[in-house]
């Protein structure tokens, strides 16, 4: 009998505590897997884990997240995903089904935020992905409804590019056109969607080559592209060969009117690296400088990480994180498919100004941007507010 | 002017690639260790020049008179400690050859992995003498001109010393046949450590003077050994010559795919051309039949 | 089968019951894990079938993998999942025999650096392709597969990869591969078609990674070459697969289940360190474990073991063979070891090859056997041109030989080294009828009680016995004895001239060369002798031996008899 009763007594108390939310939660436990180590960890290292830690410190110092009445602050777990997308889902699900975090923060560079996008919709996560840009978000869109797109498709990039240099034939540019494209992911799309924009737009491509991902040496490329005599010489590179072809391009004295390089060139290390020959360099990318909110901003990023943020992805990635914070408060709870909703459906104040997704995609993405005078003001695509005229012809490389 | 073009060109990135080389035909042809840690110590050098360069203003070519003793004695203590229980435990060349990839495998890991922690995953480059030399029309960066100069020079003096001195015949008794060398009197331990020695200063030299025009980072190592492997052997174990000239003529080939096919093809182009001299001449360009 | 062999195959069913229940027990995260634990022990598994017994360190695991994952990424809207599985395994088998065709017949370690960049290679060509051609690099992989399909495919895959090794263990062709690994020549003069064996046996482990790497890539949803290339996954392989063993079909799994657990926990800690930890593990291994885990539990439970004796047979030779050689001429450099040399040799005759040291006497015999080409001259067989035939086909034709410096199979048994002479000949023993030939041959050159004593830890005597067990196994007309005599007392020397005796008696042709007169006068009918390369006399030993020209070649101008 007594056993009985010990019995129904110890499974009621366990029926209580499962039903119950257990422990009442005082912090929101917020999980990331990015690369620390490996190629991506520049990237990383200046776009994303200094906007994690910045917005993470500042949303703290605040007192928290007023979630439904109550402020709670953020406890971070973070992981290495040494750039290898294998690492980046065991983390994800890891972060899932161990950690067991209340929110995902998503990974650096398109290849790996594609690979983990399943994933993380899997456990019902809402992806803000912001450091990717690819043709395939729409399509993500409809597979994975709770995943949000911050950089748009490779096509506007292509698009934004060709309408820059379209409106220079105004002003005097050419139209041949030196194209190079690194063979990854980012490169091949913009290339492949840059040719047939060109075309349409009346540019002939003198020079047209991929080059491996590995490549060390640029200096076979430069000199091929110079021979060919190009009025415009556009790189879609990553970081290293963005930093790669532009030494070669100084060292040749290879001076097109239009040199435009990709990622990296928005990164203020590229400013401090070539210094002055920066003035006219177009890249991807681009900020409205001149708003309040951009330069509390930056100033603000550079006084908590030590760091100056990068002149594209960084703004977004917190704006992002402001969007998510606003998400919650809206909803009043850490409900994952709420805070989606709340995502897909409002419009939010942000570094970057008013945003709103529009299908989950990200509207008004800087596409091309240029070095003027020390800041690398956004050019294209024309309409977004504060597209600013552009230096043409670009000043030749000073030794 | 494109074939000319070619050629220039070929020829400077094949005398990097000579120069890469250089210290590998002395590791494997005589000390018989096939180092496949060679292109982690190579960049370890680059980063030390970088280093120089970056925090102490030591520009590159000063750097090297401190980067190619400290590379030489390191090296020396590697032969010395890790590899000799290897030499004196293998029971044939083939069975050292063996045993030494398996223990630098091992290095290549602990360097890397110590490369990594120390300097992150990203690219650097010293862009030091980064002048533009004109060449009959053709434009060249100066650091790559010292670069093939350097290993013109270094495989040209190296040959000289190895024939013309006494000390130079023993290392090349060793390389032909370490246990007739023994016979005469020859300590071949002590000369195998020295050879393996000189080429891992001649492969540090080889860094210092790449980190002046190419982009590397932590994990390029595997890259240079692959080269530097294809080059060693295809102009011929322990053959000083044959590497060079096996080295410009991978360089001529990289460069003429790169112009005129695909610059996504150049390493396809590596490996054509190191099984075709593999299965035509299995003894390298130069080499001497293995008895 | 055996009580025993009943429960052990019992035990291993209900292991891999009990394996493939798992999916219900555990949460995602540990399948996640146990679905890497399955992948790595196929892949490690699959690669020791390989570089196991060849000792052939293969590093293309990588580009395996990425065909396979490759294949699914391309094919996973066109096909059935387990069709292009398989599809992708045929692919792997296709890529191992092209690459294993132009590089198997290289030593050792030219093939470790063709696979060094083997998939930095297929990484670029896939790349290049993918570029210019289809103008996509990464492919998406939406499979409706989760992760518990994916871990019973990849245990599937497990169970095949065990049965295929334990299956080839058994059979000749496992042999033939530990005989490869053992010393390549030998193998070779004991009719192995070595580069055949190397590249069955590299397809059929490709044939296994490729699968792998297309059942696993619907976990990653995105494939483009840097991912499924990856050269950290050929390293891993290979360090896992040491660390178990690479020796034992079992070995591998012991070296896999500990690194995937480190890296596991190291991932998630330490990343910074994972790459550092691997060297030293690795170093660890070759100093101090060259044979694995397994290598050193089996050390440890060591035991000896006895075996039967069997009755001695009669082992009938064919007669009648002939050799000649015309104008022979060998060059190495500037040095000619074999220089315009012409002889013949009747059929039951036994001929010395006699001369002073460097005469060319073993060059001689290394263009005889195949291991050297001649550069001018021919060889003739019965009649046939040998000149041009690689030493296995050689060996098949009826020509056997020892070597001057002793070469057995260190790591096998004596009975195993006879065996593997009987095991590929041109009229091939195998099982029981091997067994109790090699034991019968044993006999016949005194080893009988050595049977099942490791070659490698006979005396210098008993091991230039067995290589003439081995050489008589092949049952050859012509049989080459490079300085058999060498070394031996008076007592042994008799003991050893007796048996070359007895083997003329038996119908074989034999070849002497020695430095032994006393053997030479005894045993041949026949000497020619050589000099710097050249034939100088020519006859029977009592005339050869006090011509003048031999007796200045071995002595000097100054003496004469």
């Amino acid at each position: 009998m007594r056993q009985l009763g010990f019995a129904l007594a110890a499974a009621a108390a366990a029926a209580l505590y499962a039903g119950n939310p257990a422990v009442a939660q005082d912090k929101i436990k917020i999980g990331y897997v990015v690369a620390k180590s490996g190629p991506n960890a520049p990237g990383a290292g200046i776009t994303t884990i200094p906007n994690y830690k910045l917005w993470v410190t500042d949303v703290n110092a605040a007192g928290g997240i007023n979630v439904g009445g109550k402020k709670m602050q953020i406890e971070v777990v973070e992981y290495d995903d040494q750039s290898s997308t294998e690492e980046a889902v065991k983390g994800i699900e890891r972060l899932a089904t161990e950690d067991k975090v209340d929110l995902i923060l998503p990974p650096w560079g398109t290849g790996t935020n594609l690979a983990v996008a399943p994933v993380i919709a899997k456990y019902g996560y809402p992806h803000l992905a912001v450091t990717a840009a690819t043709d395939m978000a729409p399509e993500m869109v409809k597979r994975f409804p709770n995943s949000f797109w911050f950089l748009g498709t490779s096509s506007q990039g292509a698009d934004a590019l060709v309408e820059v240099l379209n409106k220079l034939k105004a002003k005097g540019l050419g139209t041949n056109i030196a194209m190079v494209s690194v063979a990854d992911q980012f490169g091949i799309e913009l290339s492949k969607a840059a040719r047939p924009a060109l075309d349409k737009a009346g540019f002939k491509l003198v020079y047209d080559k991929s080059y491996p991902v590995t490549t060390q040496d640029f200096a076979p490329i430069i000199n091929e592209a110079k021979a060919a005599n190009p009025d415009a010489f556009v790189a879609f590179s990553y970081p290293p060969d963005t930093f790669g072809l532009t030494g070669t391009a100084i060292a040749l004295g290879f001076n097109p009117k239009v040199f435009y390089t990709a990622v990296g060139t928005a990164f203020m290390v590229y400013k401090d690296q070539f210094k002055d020959n920066v003035d006219g360099v177009m890249g991807v990318g681009g900020v409205n400088p001149d708003t309040p909110e951009m330069q509390a901003y930056f100033k603000h990023h550079k006084e908590v990480t030590g760091q100056d943020a990068d002149r594209w992805a960084s703004p977004v990635t917190y704006a992002s994180l402001q969007i998510l914070q606003q998400a919650i408060e809206k909803v009043g709870s850490l409900d994952k498919q709420k805070i989606a909703d709340a995502i897909k459906a409002g419009e939010f104040d942000t570094v970057l100004g008013k945003v709103k997704m529009v299908n989950n995609i990200r509207q008004d993405v800087w596409w091309a941007g240029q070095w003027q005078g020390g800041e690398f003001y956004g050019l294209g695509p024309t309409s977004i507010a504060g597209a600013k005229e552009p230096l043409f012809p670009k000043p030749d490389w000073k030794k | 002017m494109v074939a000319f073009d070619i050629v220039l060109s070929g020829v400077i990135l094949g005398g990097t690639y000579a120069l890469i080389a250089l210290g590998l035909t002395l590791q494997y042809g005589v000390a018989r260790i096939m180092n496949l840690a060679y292109g982690e110590l190579l960049i370890a050098a680059a980063f030390g020049a970088y280093w120089l360069f970056v925090a102490k203003a030591v520009s590159p070519l000063t750097g090297l008179i401190v980067v190619i003793p400290v590379a030489f004695a390191l090296n020396w203590l590697i032969y010395r400690f890790l590899l000799t229980p290897l030499v004196r435990r293998a029971k044939s060349r083939d069975a050292l050859e063996a045993d030494s990839i398996l223990a630098t495998f091992g290095m290549l890991f602990i360097v890397q992995g110590g490369l990594l922690v120390a300097f992150g995953g990203q690219y650097y480059s010293d862009r030091f003498l980064q002048s533009a030399v004109i060449i009959l029309g053709d434009t060249v960066e100066a650091n790559k001109l010292v670069t093939a100069a350097f290993a013109i020079v270094a495989s040209l003096g190296l040959y000289l010393a190895l024939t013309h001195t006494r000390a130079g015949t023993a290392i090349r008794a060793v390389a032909v046949a370490p246990g007739s060398a023994r016979l005469v009197g020859i300590d071949v331990e002590r000369l195998s450590a020295f050879a393996f020695a000189l080429g891992g200063a001649l492969s540090a030299a080889g860094g210092v003077l790449v980190s002046m025009s190419l982009l590397f980072s932590a994990t390029s190592g595997v890259l240079f050994t692959m080269k530097a492997l294809i080059i060693a052997i295809m102009g011929g174990a322990g053959n000083l010559l044959g590497s060079l000239v096996a080295g410009l003529i991978l360089g001529i080939a990289e460069i003429a795919v790169a112009r005129l096919i695909d610059p996504g093809l150049t390493i396809a182009i590596n490996f054509v051309l190191f099984l075709a001299v593999l299965l035509i001449r299995p003894a390298g360009l130069f080499g001497r039949a293995a008895a | 089968m055996t009580a025993k062999a009943l429960s052990g195959f019992a035990a291993l069913i209900l292991g891999v019951a009990l394996l493939a229940a798992a999916p219900f027990a555990v949460n995602d995260y540990y399948l996640g894990l146990g679905v890497d634990l399955a992948s790595y022990t196929v892949l490690a598994t699959a690669w020791a079938l390989f570089s196991g017994p060849t000792r052939y360190i293969s590093l293309a695991t990588a580009a395996f993998f990425g065909i396979g994952a490759y294949a699914m990424a391309t094919l996973w809207d066109k096909l059935p999942e387990p069709a292009v599985v398989a599809l992708a395994a045929l692919l792997g088998v296709g890529v191992a025999l092209i690459v294993g065709l132009s590089t198997l017949r290289l030593r050792g370690v030219y093939f470790v650096i063709f696979t060094f960049g083997l998939a930095e290679l297929i990484h670029q060509l896939v790349s290049w392709h993918e570029t210019n051609f289809t103008h996509t690099v990464g492919r998406y992989i939406y499979l409706d597969i989760s992760s518990s399909q994916i871990y019973w495919q990849l245990l599937g895959l497990a169970v095949l990869v065990f049965s295929v090794g334990w299956l080839i263990g058994r059979s000749r062709l496992g042999l033939a591969l530990r005989v490869i690994g053992d010393d390549e020549v030998v193998a070779r003069h004991v009719a192995i078609n070595t580069t055949t064996a190397k590249l069955v046996l590299f397809a059929v482990s490709a044939g296994f990674i490729s699968a792998t790497g297309a059942v696993m890539a619907p976990r990653w949803t995105y494939i483009d070459p840097n991912i499924a290339f990856n050269p950290l996954v050929s390293f891993q392989v290979v360090i896992m697969a040491l660390l178990g063993g690479a020796g034992r079909l079992h070995g591998p799994i012991l070296g896999v289940v500990p690194l995937v657990l480190v890296s596991e926990v190291l991932s998630a800690h330490f990343p910074q360190s994972f790459l550092i930890i691997l060297g030293i593990v690795f170093l660890v291994i070759v100093y101090f474990l060259p044979d694995g885990v397994a290598g050193l539990i089996e050390r440890w439970r060591a035991g000896t073991r006895r075996s039967e004796r069997s009755r001695a047979v009669n082992v009938p030779f064919a007669g009648g063979a002939l050799l000649e050689l015309h104008n022979v001429r060998k060059a190495f450099g500037g040095l000619v070891a074999v220089d315009d040399v012409s002889l013949a040799i009747a059929a039951g005759e036994i001929l010395g090859l006699i001369g002073p040291n460097g005469s060319g006497k073993t060059t001689a015999l290394n263009l005889i056997s195949g291991v050297l080409r001649s550069d001018g001259g021919e060889i003739r067989f019965k009649g046939r041109s040998i000149g041009a035939l690689p030493s296995h086909e050689i060996a098949r034709l009826g020509i056997a030989r020892t070597f001057q410096l002793v070469r057995v199979l260190g790591s096998m048994s004596c009975l195993d080294n006879v065996v593997a002479g009987l095991a590929f000949r041109a009229d091939p023993l195998w099982g029981e009828a091997a067994r109790e030939r090699a034991v019968a041959l044993l006999d016949r050159v005194g080893l009988a009680p050595r049977t099942n004593v490791p070659a490698g830890q006979l005396t210098y005597i008993d091991q230039k016995r067995l290589e003439l067990a081995r050489a008589l196994a092949l049952e050859p007309e012509l049989l080459l004895l490079d300085e058999w005599l060498a070394g031996l007392n008076p007592r042994e020397l008799g003991v050893g001239i007796d048996l070359v005796q007895s083997l003329r008696k038996d119908g074989l042709t034999i070849v002497l060369v020695e430095h032994v007169m006393d053997a030479i006068r005894s045993l041949c009918d026949r000497c020619v002798v050589m000099n710097a390369g050249r034939k100088i006399a020519d006859g029977p030993p009592a005339t050869v031996l006090t011509d003048d020209a031999v007796i200045t070649a071995y002595l000097g101008a100054a003496a004469h008899a």
